[in-house]
């Protein structure tokens, strides 16, 4: 096979046809992967900064049941995991899983350690590290997001219940949204890119090897029938049917030099 | 003038005995290396999967990126990093396949392996090895794979010439015409 002409032919065009495209597959798809993350980060960000200015009021008044029933609400909603908020010293206030309240969350979960890991703990994050991904107890990959809820004169002012000006953050709003859809939505990707991808493949190695087989290993079996004939006793007896481009110059050369022979003999 | 005659054929002789065990022991020695060079892509590939192993394992005997980042500065960002073995890949590739057509004899196989290795270090320590170790690996094993089929090829092509040169010194005590 790696002696043939066809395997000489054929070997490192395939191997270096399918390895770039494979390649530039898994790149491209590494691409949309990371834009698609980047999206739904972004989604996720928009979404519990919606649910603050939702529970800002409530919280403002200190209406405890408004609020409930609004993380409750969030929480009915497809697609979102868990909606919690807790306060300053990790102890979950409102969530939408009733059993949760009053547990205490660990600062060193993956989380909180990002505003956690030095002594005094960071106040603000970017989008990207405000998210994290991890599965939940039935199974399914959920990323959640975790929004602090920032002290305003607002809060420091009110009667109702005062937070020193100094405190910088009340609490915190942690959203989980489940990435069923999304991990679905790259399954397909994935999918549809390896289809195209095979699809490629065999049109290009199978176009470049039907093109070389008709236009060169055909003709060249055929020559050498020809040169097999021209060294038999007989010689080439009929004129040779045409063959393509300069390969029908050998085969007219080797019937002129087989009827020299004959009449030589 | 007889014996002076026979003296000087007899030394002639010798000399084409000693110009043809010479020629011999040269194309021997010819063989020998072509022999032993068209591994050469086998081994720089072998070489590469070991890089990889390491890879795989996220450099374990590495420092933290984030120590290296603190001492030499920011990486490219991981986009970049990808353009940049895109560009390399289809060069590397293209430069292969050119050599294969030009029948070049080039032994670069093991610089292709240190250029790979820089692009799984600067994804290391970009924090972005995860996502793209399998696009260096292909690209790896496409660039070795073109390279080590182009060495052995070259070898075996001239393993050929050279025998049917030591065929012909053997049955002439000369080498071929040159074509």
């Amino acid at each position: 096979m790696f002696k043939s002409l066809a395997g000489r032919a054929l070997i490192p065009v395939g191997l270096a046809v399918t390895g770039f495209v494979v390649v530039c597959f898994i790149m491209l798809y590494t691409n949309i992967k990371n834009i698609i993350i980047r999206d739904s980060v972004g989604h996720a960000t928009n979404l519990a900064d919606t649910v603050l200015k939702s529970t800002h009021y409530a919280m403002l008044k200190s209406d405890r049941e408004t609020l409930e029933a609004i993380i409750h609400n969030i929480g009915e909603q497809k697609g979102v995991d868990h909606v919690r908020i807790f306060n300053k010293a990790g102890v979950i206030n409102v969530s939408s899983k009733q059993q949760e309240i009053g547990e205490t969350v660990d600062k060193k979960t993956e989380g909180c350690i990002a505003c956690h890991m030095r002594e005094v703990p960071a106040t603000s994050l970017g989008k990207m590290e405000q998210a994290r991904t991890f599965r939940n107890r039935a199974g399914i990959e959920v990323m959640a997001i975790t929004a602090p809820i920032y002290n305003e004169p607002l809060c420091s002012n009110a009667a109702c219940h005062v937070h020193p000006s100094t405190q910088k953050i009340l609490g915190t709003l942690d959203i989980g949204l489940s990435q069923e859809m999304k991990l679905a939505t790259l399954s397909t990707i994935r999918r549809e890119m390896i289809a195209f991808t095979i699809m490629i493949l065999i049109i290009t190695v199978g176009g470049v090897t039907a093109m070389l087989r008709r236009s060169v290993f055909l003709p060249m079996r055929k020559l050498s029938d020809l040169a097999e004939q021209a060294e038999g006793e007989e010689g080439i007896t009929s004129p040779p049917a045409r063959f393509p481009n300069e390969l029908d110059r050998i085969a007219s050369s080797y019937y002129k030099l087989s009827q020299k022979l004959r009449q030589i003999k | 003038m007889i014996q002076s005659d026979d003296i000087s054929s007899a030394s002639s002789v010798e000399t084409q005995s000693d110009y043809t065990s010479k020629v011999r022991n040269e194309i021997e020695q010819e063989i020998k290396r072509l022999k032993f060079l068209s591994n050469r892509g086998l081994w720089a590939l072998s070489l590469f999967l070991i890089v990889c192993m390491l890879a795989w394992r996220d450099f374990s005997l590495l420092p933290l990126p984030d120590t290296v980042t603190a001492a030499l500065g920011a990486p490219p960002q991981p986009r970049f990093i990808s353009i940049m073995l895109v560009i390399y890949t289809f060069s590397a590739i293209t430069l292969s396949l050119s050599r294969i057509m030009g029948g070049i004899e080039h032994k670069s196989s093991f610089c292709h392996v240190a250029y790979l290795t820089c692009f799984f270090l600067f994804y290391h320590f970009a924090k972005a090895l995860d996502e793209n170790f399998w696009a260096v690996l292909g690209a790896g094993i496409t660039i070795l794979g073109v390279e080590s089929y182009r060495i052995w090829s070259f070898c075996s092509e001239n393993i050929t010439l050279k025998h049917e040169q030591l065929e012909h010194l053997v049955r002439t005590g000369q080498l071929p015409p040159v074509e």
